[in-house]
């Protein structure tokens, strides 16, 4: 199996666990998707020791562009959807209440964004300035 | 920060020895994209991998990659 099948393979698992999880909250069986979660989990696991995929620097570019950009989308959304969220929804306590855990969640992405760029820039020398 | 601009002769060097993209990733360690992406310049290799790379065809880093502003 290459990287590519591996890929696709991915795709149908997570398909497949998110059909059973969305079952199990309509049956209400919190067991079954747990299970599902897992057995997904492991699958992938396995098949990913056993057939060494290589995930070379290439790909690893690509996921680092492609998270810096998720995180470049997906925090100043939350954080503005947080701000209209608390401004305009004074009527409804659950809107005022999704507006905060978005701010919450913003300002928990933006704290672990501070945290592991502290811990990288220590990791690729920044304390080693001195001769 | 401008990123310098590269050209290379990796597809070159993979002709005269007779590999094709496939041959020449599995060697490196790398997949097939990787090297289809360094012949079009659409990526531009680690210095770790120019070096297999060189090393590979037993010539030096600048016989492979060079700056494109060169004449």
């Amino acid at each position: 199996m290459n990287s590519k099948q591996y890929r696709q393979s991915r795709i149908v698992v997570v398909f497949l666990v998110s059909i059973l999880v969305a079952l199990a909250s309509k049956l209400d069986l919190a067991i079954l998707a747990i299970a599902a979660a897992l057995t997904g989990f492991v699958f992938l696991l396995v098949v990913r020791f056993k057939h060494k995929i290589v995930i070379d620097e290439r790909e690893k570019t690509i996921r680092e562009k492609a998270a810096q950009t998720a995180q470049a989308v997906f925090t100043p959304t939350l954080a503005i959807g947080a701000l209209l969220m608390i401004l305009f929804g004074q009527n409804s306590i659950y809107i005022l209440a999704l507006g905060q855990i978005f701010a919450y969640l913003s300002l928990f992405q933006m704290l672990l964004y501070a945290i592991s760029f502290h811990f990288y820039n220590h990791k690729y020398g920044a304390a080693a300035n001195e001769e | 920060m401008e990123l310098l601009r590269m050209k290379n002769k990796l597809k070159v060097f993979r002709a005269l020895h007779n590999l094709t993209q496939e041959d020449l990733a599995v060697e490196l360690g790398v997949s097939r994209q990787t090297i289809n992406a360094i012949e079009s310049n659409k990526y531009l290799p680690s210095l770790g991998l120019a070096l297999k790379i060189s090393k590979k065809f037993a010539v030096q880093v600048e016989d492979i990659f060079l700056d494109d502003d060169e004449k």
